[in-house]
């Protein structure tokens, strides 16, 4: 993968939080490398830190040591309002909840991310109604979540991810709180849109998932990289 | 600033919980609506107040005996020709006039009622002044003129005092004697003066011989000294009167005085009702207050999603700032109308009841104060539980269940 552009690195990063008068050291020092295109998958059973790697990889948590670059800038020390703009801009966020805004419709729920960035109205809703047909929900817009399937509310939210046409989308568990079938359309979405050029990061704990459609996978355990497997795909 | 979605999202949140809303706008409301018929109100009165005392009464003085009741119906002390003219012995007073008062029966077929009917000197009509009215129809009355007198406006009215109104020229029989009607005297405002009888000085005395105490002494005096002027009256009676200073059997008082202890007073009171007024406004802010913590602490976790979707702190600090602001704008609204409403059906009525100079009034700075203070109260009550919203930490909130 030499000669692509590094879009995240994480140098070092270490992730502690104070339990009583214990130090639960959530991630110990790893280092992370996810380069522009890459379906990068980070594995790991339950505590194994791959939550809290993917919160700072997604920058919504700042480490207790080490360093954190996106397009190689340290954002370690950025302030929390910067973060929040620089990661509305640069990464669309997937989670296994589906974590869509109950009492907006799915059109707004896609437009949403991109009133933060300032984006016009029109703009907003043209864009959602482009994303909506390309999650293949062009006719559920003015749904709101509860009156859609739970693959449809995901679909949603991965056209919300690209709402604002970031490099990067993060993607905790997505396929988590769906059944295999509906699970795999999910992930085929998530394929296509590598495909397309976009920087895939996703976290779950099924290693057949991993290896499957990921360039790059990070093995945790313990709060460390246990290993890293590489693939070439076909 | 929020956008549409934004907007959206936080109405669609208010609609959600309406039931809250709907008591914390309520709260809100109360305490707008009472503040804005309390100051409708005042204005009318104030408004009123300064519309007599603006006028021709600024120069007047009212001399009195003391008394319990009305002018003239307490004959314990007397005001009588010699006291004028001491007064008008004084420096600084240009003229005097003085009036008696007394109760009479009107009668109109079988109808009967009593009023007061109010002598006064045509030629020098310093009561009728400092009321600030004057002759509306007919003709004013000569110093010579017997058999004949000026009614208030409400004898004019079919139903007012009698079943039938007055025209020119009609008979009024006053204590079984008839009198003509001159003319009618302009509308004051309030039912009792504008129910009275006016007659010359001389068809008074011949009338009434046994009356010789006036009811009232008005004196028109130099404005620019006129509390100089109301000592010197005082002391001047006192000597004739030989009483002493504390233990006189009247009183004096400039119109300007008379009306500032009333404006005093009634300050006072719309004051007093304004207090209790925006006490309910800072209960009804702590009760939104409330609300807004209930709805940052239910909606934790969709702050956090707010926020890994890219919301700034200043952006869900807005969000929450609206959805406060926005309640107290509908309460702010809706206690106008309310209160415009009833106080527009209270002028109604008093206007009928011909009591209006208690009328409310309203201007612009009355509607836009009160909807500017209901939104600014939403607003205020809503910046601790959007700071604290703001500052939710998204990684804990995105965990939360």
């Amino acid at each position: 993968m030499s000669g692509k552009k590094e879009v995240i690195q994480l140098k070092k990063v270490a992730k502690h939080y104070h339990l009583g008068e214990n130090i639960v050291r959530a991630l110990d020092g790893i280092d992370i490398l996810i380069n522009e295109g890459e379906f990068v998958s980070i594995m790991g059973p339950s505590g194994s830190g791959k939550s809290t790697a993917m919160n700072l990889v997604g920058s919504l948590d700042a480490p207790t040591h080490g360093k954190i670059f996106l397009d190689k800038k340290d954002i370690s020390k950025f302030s929390e309002s910067d973060l929040a703009q620089l990661r509305g801009k640069k990464i669309g966020f997937i989670f296994q909840q589906f974590n869509l805004i109950n009492n907006l419709t799915a059109r707004e729920n896609i437009a949403l991310p991109m009133m933060f960035q300032g984006a016009s109205e029109s703009e907003r809703l043209k864009k959602a109604d482009e994303l909506l047909k390309m999650v293949d929900l062009g006719d559920r817009g003015s749904h709101y979540p509860n009156q859609l399937s739970g693959g449809q509310q995901q679909r949603v939210a991965i056209a919300r991810s690209l709402a604002n046409d970031p490099e990067v989308i993060l993607a905790d568990e997505p396929t988590g709180n769906l059944d295999t079938k509906t699970g795999q359309i999910i992930v085929s979405f998530l394929e296509n849109l590598h495909k397309k050029g976009k920087t895939i990061v996703m976290v779950t704990h099924d290693p057949a998932l991993a290896q499957k459609y990921s360039d790059v996978v990070y093995w945790l355990r313990d709060g460390k990289v246990e290993k890293i497997t590489k693939k070439r795909r076909k | 600033m929020i956008g549409k979605e934004g907007i959206k999202y936080s109405l669609r949140n208010l609609k959600k919980s309406k039931d809250r809303s709907f008591f914390t706008i309520l709260s809100i409301f109360i305490g707008i609506a009472t503040i804005f018929i309390f100051v409708s109100f005042g204005l009318g009165l104030f408004s009123y107040i300064d519309e007599i005392s603006g006028g021709a009464s600024a120069d007047k003085v009212i001399i009195q005996a003391k008394g319990a009741a009305a002018p003239g119906l307490d004959t314990t002390f007397e005001l009588t020709e010699s006291d004028l003219r001491v007064i008008n012995g004084v420096t600084g007073v240009y003229e005097t006039a003085g009036s008696y008062f007394r109760v009479v029966k009107l009668s109109q077929k079988d109808e009967v009622r009593y009023s007061f009917i109010i002598s006064y000197t045509p030629d020098n009509p310093l009561i009728l002044e400092s009321f600030d009215i004057g002759v509306e129809k007919g003709k004013d009355l000569t110093a010579s003129d017997s058999g004949k007198v000026i009614l208030g406006s409400n004898f004019r009215e079919d139903g007012k005092i009698f079943s039938q109104g007055y025209e020119i020229n009609d008979k009024i029989e006053i204590d079984d004697k008839d009198f003509r009607v001159s003319g009618f005297l302009e509308s004051i405002g309030n039912p009792q003066d504008d129910s009275q009888t006016y007659i010359n000085e001389e068809a008074f005395q011949d009338t009434y011989p046994d009356t010789t105490s006036y009811g009232m002494i008005i004196a028109r005096v130099n404005k620019e000294q006129i509390d100089v002027v109301v000592e010197r009256i005082e002391k001047a009676l006192r000597k004739h009167k030989d009483q002493e200073e504390g233990k006189e059997d009247f009183y004096v008082q400039s119109y300007a005085e008379l009306l500032e202890a009333y404006s005093g007073a009634l300050a006072g009171i719309v004051g007093f009702i304004i207090i209790i007024g925006i006490i309910s406004v800072i209960v009804a802010a702590i009760n939104t207050a409330n609300t807004m913590i209930t709805a940052v602490l239910e909606r934790y976790k969709e702050i956090g999603i707010l926020k890994a979707i890219g919301a700034k702190n200043s952006e869900i600090l807005d969000i929450f700032l609206f959805e406060s602001s926005f309640l107290g704008l509908i309460a702010g609204a809706l206690g106008i109308l309310a209160g415009f409403i009833i106080t527009y059906v209270a002028k109604v009525i008093l206007i009928g009841m011909g009591w209006s100079f208690l009328a409310p009034l309203y201007n612009v700075w009355l509607f836009v104060g009160c909807l500017v203070f209901a939104v600014v109260t939403g607003a205020i009550s809503g910046v601790a539980p959007a700071i604290r919203a703001s500052r939710i930490n998204t990684v804990d909130a995105l965990r939360y269940e």
